[in-house]
């Protein structure tokens, strides 16, 4: 057995210390984990940060979870039953739910929670539209009565991208959706200890022994979430530089977000390994200002995707490792159901820059000067930002690229005014693969006008599309309907996906059973 | 001497008044918007504006800047927009690394650089000297993350003698809350090694060069007793003016050396609560810079008293 140096230099220290043999012992049943980012807020409802999506993941369960192959099961709910008419949906609440402080899971908690995310998130507004009644009409039953079948209820109550539908007592989803819960109580299989919480440093979880697990193998967000550890530390490293070093010395066990430049160094540490566990990982995309010229203008979006090489975006976005990205990437997340290749060539085919500065040239593209934001302090955004100036410029864009941070960006974004008047033209970001793997969620395919997401593209085409995949029977017109959207999106250029990045993450070869499919979860885990 | 205390502790409530206005007026023009960042991608501009009239951002300057000076005038430095936390529970969880790394970090500059810049003043011009000079030069030229990530990566990593990051309060004990300290010291001390060594050497070069030192040596005193007690002593002012001031460079410096280090101190709540507009948290930090900095300097004014008895307040 190896026996550090620093380990040695410390043996007499820990023969005064003998109390921290205890804390050796409490290390052991301690996962510490290194999170992507700093986790500032506590409700899921309220924020969409992914850190805060994911706290949400720890402390509330869900009424149903995705599997591996993103299709929705009753997770806190023991089944459903939907009238003939498709209108009705009777939900029925597992026996022994529990709240971490003892009080049982009643259906009038979990209408409470609906009805607050409901509120905040793109398909809760959905049930907003259509419910006619969300109501508990005894303890263990909730029911929702619609104007018209949604086949896709489940889905959206289980979907595990935010907002989710977090199960909160009563008392604490009456809060309005605007104004951010005080009191973490969960409903899920870990504990938050608010009293231990430091933001900036670190959120401690604990095992919730009330927590009762479903009886089913473990499978994504479904199934039974069985803790094996008594502690999950998150702990804060705001350098990326710094975590990778941490987990390489043994200081933390887990690194969701590992720096791509330092992969190799970590996949030749015996003691680490690199890996992908969400393969939905996030969509780029490359977004376009409907309101002012000249993206208004469909000849002028058109003119730019033979030229777009997704594969320069995503080396730039997360090296040259191909187990990392996926391209061609059409308008849904490949691999997931809905994916397809539906006109697909216009990405795939031959790149072709002097057809693209022909078409911009025959356009009404006058030389102005346009505006592309960037935000420097996310990195992945920042390098497809790059590449995209850069493509933009050889095809012929006078484009003038200034440098902010997110915070800025994503108040510039609500700007709707000219450039001329601090509004934009043009941005790259990310989406999360799971937003984007159907029409419900996918925010950069909504056609709504004012409503829509940043650009405010109307497209009745893409919206009439998006109702019709609400009212899909069955897969197989879902997945029609999916490759009728795609070809419509290249024909109006919503958006153009930049391709998927896969970002991997880094444990620990003590830590087994990280559950794969999507974002880091922490039951399933254990030590060796 | 008291009245002079006195009047300079009054002095700073109208600098803080004008801190605290700069501050404010700021951060309201500067761009950025935390309900935005709250809000996310997928928020509508509907849902923005609810969150900003839920977090009072939709209030006129005036009626804001009123809330908040009156809040501060009752000792209440305010909620986190993000954490809901109060702001003084956030700067009394962060103040101990920052203070600790502060101190630890002037502690070693002073033992390190002062002894250097009198030695190198003694021995001008000699290999001493230009050794002494060259590390000064290397201290200032290399920045604090260059030296953080050489000294994480050989102390740490190769040597596995120290932890790369985090920090260990002290009631949990002297050495491990030092084990933590040593490597972020160190870098951020490099800098202030340097500082101090160059103001030192220049401040003994002037003073060796007086007749009471000629006459000292005249009389046969032992070189450590003109050095460390005549010489040290009557050049001490401008070493403790330039301590005073690095203490400002220190504050920044954390900065980045709570960054390289993942150390939980004041300077990274700043630069998280800048990213995310989190105004309450931006303001009751830079308030108290402002006054610790206000205080240091009140400080290093009093001590000039028991170097140059010929000062007086």
């Amino acid at each position: 057995m190896l026996i550090s140096r620093r380990a040695g230099l410390g043996g007499a220290a820990a023969i005064l210390a003998a109390p921290r043999l205890g804390s050796a012992q409490l290390a052991s049943r301690t996962l510490r984990f290194l999170p992507q980012a700093n986790l500032a807020s506590l409700d899921p409802v309220w924020s969409t940060a992914t850190i805060v999506r994911n706290h949400g993941l720890m402390i509330y369960d869900l009424l149903y979870g995705l599997d591996s192959n993103y299709e929705a099961r009753p997770q806190m709910a023991a089944g459903h039953e939907i009238s003939a008419d498709g209108l009705t949906w009777n939900i029925r609440l597992r026996d022994g739910l529990k709240f971490h402080d003892g009080e049982p899971v009643r259906a009038r908690d979990c209408v409470a929670s609906i009805l607050r995310w409901s509120k905040r998130d793109v398909l809760g507004s959905r049930l907003v539209a259509l419910g006619e009644e969300v109501s508990a009409p005894d303890d263990q039953t909730i029911r929702i009565r619609l104007k018209k079948p949604w086949p896709g209820l489940a889905w959206a109550l289980g979907k595990p991208s935010a907002n989710i539908c977090a199960i909160m007592p009563e008392r604490v989803a009456q809060t309005d959706p605007f104004t951010q819960i005080n009191d973490p109580t969960g409903s899920g299989p870990f504990r938050f200890r608010r009293d231990l919480f430091r933001p900036g440093d670190v959120a401690i979880y604990e095992r919730f022994d009330g927590y009762v697990p479903r009886s089913e193998p473990t499978d994504f967000m479904t199934g039974a979430k069985q803790v094996h550890f008594d502690r999950v530390e998150w702990r804060v490293m705001p350098d990326p530089a710094t975590a990778g070093a941490a987990l390489q010395n043994n200081e933390g066990d887990w690194l969701e977000s590992p720096l791509t430049d330092l992969l190799p160094l970590l996949r030749r540490n015996r003691d680490i390994e690199v890996g992908v566990i969400n393969p939905a990982g996030n969509m780029g995309v490359l977004r376009f200002n409907f309101l002012h010229k000249p993206f208004d203008d469909l000849a002028v979006r058109r003119s730019i995707l033979s030229a777009v090489n997704q594969r320069d975006f995503m080396d730039a976005a997360i090296g040259t490792d191909r187990a990392l990205s996926v391209v061609p990437c059409g308008v849904f997340t490949p691999g997931t159901p809905l994916a397809n290749d539906a006109g697909l060539e216009v990405l795939s085919g031959r790149r072709d820059l002097d057809a693209a500065k022909a078409a911009l040239r025959a356009s009404s593209y006058d030389g102005r000067r346009i505006a592309m934001m960037s935000a420097t302090d996310m990195p992945v955004i920042q390098n497809l930002s790059e590449v995209a100036a850069d493509l933009l410029r050889r095809v012929g864009f006078n484009i003038d690229f200034p440098a902010m941070d997110w915070g800025t960006q994503i108040q510039r974004r609500t700007n709707r005014g000219p450039v001329e008047q601090g509004g934009w033209s043009v941005f790259c970001t990310t989406w999360e693969g799971l937003d984007v793997s159907v029409p419900g969620s996918h925010q950069p395919l909504r056609g709504n006008g004012a409503q829509a997401w940043s650009g405010w593209p109307t497209m009745p085409r893409l919206e009439a599309l998006r109702e019709q995949w609400f009212d899909a029977a069955d897969q197989a017109s879902a997945k029609r309907i999916a490759e009728e959207i795609q070809r419509v999106a290249w024909e109006e250029v919503p958006f153009i996906p930049l391709g998927l990045v896969r970002p991997p993450q880094a444990w620990r070869r003590s830590i087994t059973g990280i559950v794969r499919g999507g974002p880091a979860l922490f039951w399933g885990v254990r030590r060796a | 001497m008291w009245a002079y205390i006195i009047r300079r502790i009054l002095a700073t409530i109208p600098v803080m008044a004008i801190v605290a206005l700069f501050v404010f007026s700021l951060l309201y023009l500067s761009p950025g918007d935390p309900a935005a960042v709250i809000a996310g991608d997928q928020a509508t501009p509907d849902d923005v504006e609810r969150i900003r009239a839920s977090l009072g951002l939709d209030r006129p300057y005036l009626v804001r800047f009123g809330a908040w000076t009156w809040d501060i005038l009752r000792g209440d430095l305010g909620t986190s927009i993000f954490t809901n936390l109060p702001v003084s529970t956030m700067i009394q969880q962060r103040i101990e690394p920052t203070l600790s790394l502060m101190i630890v970090t002037l502690i070693l500059a002073v033992t390190i650089a002062i002894p250097m810049g009198v030695v190198a003043a003694w021995k001008q011009g000699t290999t001493i000297d230009r050794c002494v000079m060259a590390f000064a030069v290397l201290g200032f030229s290399v920045p604090v993350f260059v030296v953080g990530y050489v000294l994480a990566y050989v102390f740490a990593l190769e040597l596995d003698w120290l932890p790369v990051q985090g920090y260990t309060p002290i009631s949990n004990g002297f050495f491990p809350w030092m084990e933590n300290l040593i490597l972020p010291a160190v870098a951020l001390g490099g800098v202030y090694i340097a500082l101090i060594a160059r103001i030192t050497r220049a401040s003994m070069l002037e003073v060796l060069s007086q007749d009471y030192v000629r006459t000292a040596r005249a009389k046969g005193a032992a070189q450590p007793s003109i050095l460390f007690v005549h010489a040290l002593k009557n050049a001490a002012v401008p070493i403790v003016t330039i301590i005073g001031i690095g203490f400002a460079g220190l504050i920044g410096g954390a900065v980045v050396t709570e960054s390289v280090f993942a150390i939980p101190g004041l300077g990274r709540l700043t630069v998280d609560a800048i990213l995310r507009r989190d105004y309450p948290v931006i303001q009751g930090v830079i308030l108290l810079f402002s006054f610790a900095y206000v205080l240091v300097n009140l400080l290093v004014d009093l001590s000039y008293t028991l170097f140059d008895p010929r000062i007086r307040y």
